[in-house]
């Protein structure tokens, strides 16, 4: 939307024009223009012939249209004195004559007159000619029933309404609202002259959506537009990541570096001091989740037991097991109740909290389930069920689907808002699926290392527009989710960064952990941030290793 | 023999008697004539008198069996429809079929029935089922089965 700011010759014109609209805003007169080109617009017709003259550096914007919704907007927002004055001056008429009659007889009541004009209009189709008489007769039996005439709101039913033979469903409820008024009940049922007005210009408001746009112009076409291109700003706005950040009109949105977490405010190199040591696996810890309420953990031992314990007393409450058989991953349910664990004979296993199985679900092909997600709405669990495919599971439809890779999936994390799926690959590429309907590769995301271990990504940041990855080169890797661009490499690190963690609640903060022995916090330089709990729900860390 | 009954062959339900010797009450032939002639005032769609007529029988039947009153009535409401008599039909509704509107399981009801006003040519809408007499025999016959 170049228009207004560039200094080209159309343009300028189109500046003076809403000069003169400025001062004529202020209640002087209409002067003779000054700039000779606005007079020639002055003897032209009243109907431009629309399509040759273009506005805007880019030609794409006919100025018949540009001028026409600038004078919907001004009547909008009140200025009905400007945008008479902008018709005039421009020479550019809102809506035809024939439509500026149709819209006067509606809002006076001339239902008969104003459905003979709409067959006028010269619509094509003959639905909208239809439904659109439908809704003005509508009214007009809505204003008898108002007035007590009840024979002739339902002369109008019978002899104009039903002949249309269209909406029958509604014909049923007019038929029953003149015996029982209340049962019918339509924002456009007119009690006094005021509110008369008012529902009769909503019946006008809902007419000005059946007919097309160029016969009347939508409602707030303008702001809609602006709205539009101020969604593409931000969301091409790599380094967005603050809510109180407004966008002006004025210049092109564009944040600045310094809003996404780059300095390493804290650095545990104890790790956060040791509460309880939890013992009673036999084997190697593979996973750990917190649980929704972060009262519980569950713990996983390898091919062995999954355990809950009490994060404050440091106990062991339940023990779940199969005989004969391993677990290999754990979870919470969105809810807390139940939990769910990966089986080493390629199944997954759902167990109320004390310990009795409720489901166990049989896949075809699948592997060693390393990574076990559920969505937040509990209705899908995924998981990696082959080298090379990761299962999505439908609880309720028991409908699989699968996502495909060329390359061996390391790991895979889950969006908050359960549409999108990043998978860590062994190639070194993190790719972005869509999962919400059809299963869709989106984006990928390239220049962490990654040759030895399981190394984490996860989303972050506001709304998740944000990429974060571990890498073995000792760097956090941190991309814009939309278009795939690296915005930074954090160094601080000594060793392999085997995770992340981007803070659910403060879109400034991260942690990560690393084969150093350390954890690292980042935020904003020069900002103090509370230091929050980083380990939120549903964070996984492995031991290290694979 | 009470399909017999039921269906109101008098003629047949007596030979019936006199060859088998089956005792009955004593007042049955009289229900059965009565009944037979209810279930014909329906069927012609004179809800009116069959109404009165059941009144007469047994009385309270309709009030205990709202849904059967409300069929009744609409079978009326029908007659001045196809009758082309729309303000009475309008008047009788308001009067009489509407109170039944209140709950929420005659809505639907009503609102065909209503719907029948909308038309010029009833019997071209897509209600026309309710004047058929398909329906009036099948209030009729639930008319009889409740008097029994």
């Amino acid at each position: 939307m170049g228009g207004v700011e560039d200094d080209e010759p159309a343009s300028k014109r189109m500046k003076l024009s809403s000069e003169e609209l400025i001062h004529l805003s202020n209640g002087s007169t209409v002067k003779e223009s000054i700039v000779g080109s606005s007079r020639d617009l002055m003897a032209r017709p009243l109907q431009s012939d629309g399509g040759e003259e273009v506005v805007g550096s880019k030609g794409v914007i006919k100025k018949v249209e540009f001028v026409r919704i600038i004078a919907k907007s001004l009547y909008s927002l009140g200025y009905r004195r400007s945008g008479a004055h902008l018709e005039e001056e421009s020479g550019i008429s809102l809506h035809s004559s024939i439509i500026n009659v149709f819209m006067r007889q509606v809002l006076e009541g001339d239902w008969d007159e104003s459905i003979a004009t709409l067959h006028n209009i010269g619509l094509t189709d003959e639905m909208t000619i239809k439904s659109a008489s439908f809704l003005i007769l509508e009214q007009k039996f809505f204003e008898f029933l108002d007035e007590e005439k009840v024979m002739d709101a339902l002369k109008t039913l019978r002899t104009e309404i039903s002949p249309l033979c269209i909406n029958h469903s509604r014909v049923r409820e007019l038929s029953l609202s003149i015996v029982s008024p209340s049962h019918c009940f339509t924002a456009r049922s007119p009690k006094q002259d005021t509110s008369r007005a008012r529902s009769r210009t909503k019946l006008l408001e809902e007419l000005q959506k059946l007919l097309p746009p160029t016969v009347m112009i939508p409602e707030r076409r303008l702001e809609h537009l602006v709205e539009q291109a101020l969604g593409l700003q931000r969301d091409a706005c790599m380094f967005h990541n603050s809510l109180d950040e407004e966008i002006s009109l004025f210049a092109d949105h564009q944040c600045a570096r310094d809003q996404i977490p780059s300095y390493a405010l804290q650095v545990d190199a104890n790790g956060i001091s040791l509460k309880h040591k939890l013992s009673g696996h036999q084997k190697p810890v593979s996973s750990v989740s917190w649980s929704p309420d972060d009262h519980q953990l569950l713990t996983c031992g390898v091919e062995e037991v999954v355990r809950r314990w009490d994060a404050s007393s440091g106990d062991c409450l339940s023990v779940y097991e199969k005989a004969g058989l391993g677990m290999v991953s754990c979870g919470w349910s969105p809810d807390g109740k139940w939990i769910f664990s990966g089986v080493n004979d390629k199944s997954i296993s759902m167990w109320e909290l004390d310990g009795r199985e409720l489901e166990c679900w049989k896949g075809q092909r699948t592997l060693k389930i390393s990574d076990l997600e559920i969505t937040s709405d509990g209705k899908q669990i995924i998981s990696i069920c082959r080298e090379t495919a990761i299962l999505l599971l439908d609880r309720e439809a028991k409908v699989e689907r699968f996502i495909e890779e060329d390359q061996t999936i390391t790991s895979f994390s889950l969006s908050r808002d359960n549409r999108f799926l990043l998978v860590n690959l062994l190639n070194q590429e993190i790719h972005l699926w869509s999962i919400e309907d059809d299963l869709k590769l989106v984006s990928k995301y390239r220049g962490h290392k990654r040759t030895r271990f399981i190394i984490r990504s996860c989303f972050g940041g506001l709304e998740q527009a944000f990429v974060a990855s571990g890498s073995e080169d000792s760097l956090v890797y941190i991309w814009h989710r939309g278009t795939g661009e690296l915005i930074e490499a954090l160094p601080g690190h000594s060793g392999a960064v085997n995770c992340v963690s981007w803070n659910p609640t403060n879109p400034h903060m991260l942690a990560s952990a690393s084969d150093d022995r350390t954890i690292r916090i980042w935020g904003l330089n020069n900002l103090s941030t509370k230091q929050k709990d980083t380990h939120g729900n549903g964070i996984h860390y492995s031991n290290g290793g694979t | 023999m009470s399909y017999l009954v039921h269906n109101c062959f008098k003629e047949t339900v007596e030979s019936f008697i006199a060859c088998t010797g089956m005792k009955q009450p004593s007042d049955y032939l009289e229900d059965m004539e009565k009944r037979k002639r209810i279930y014909q005032f329906a069927l012609e769609g004179n809800a009116l008198k069959a109404i009165e007529l059941t009144e007469q029988l047994a009385t309270n039947l309709l009030e205990k069996n709202k849904d059967l009153h409300f069929d009744l009535l609409s079978l009326h409401f029908v007659e001045l429809v196809c009758s082309r008599k729309c303000t009475e039909a309008l008047e009788f509704a308001q009067m009489q079929l509407t109170p039944f509107g209140k709950e929420q399981k005659y809505v639907e009801k009503l609102e065909d029935f209503m719907a029948l006003l909308a038309y010029e040519e009833p019997e071209k809408s897509p209600m026309f089922h309710l004047l058929s007499l398909e329906y009036r025999q099948h209030v009729a016959e639930s008319l009889n089965r409740a008097i029994l």
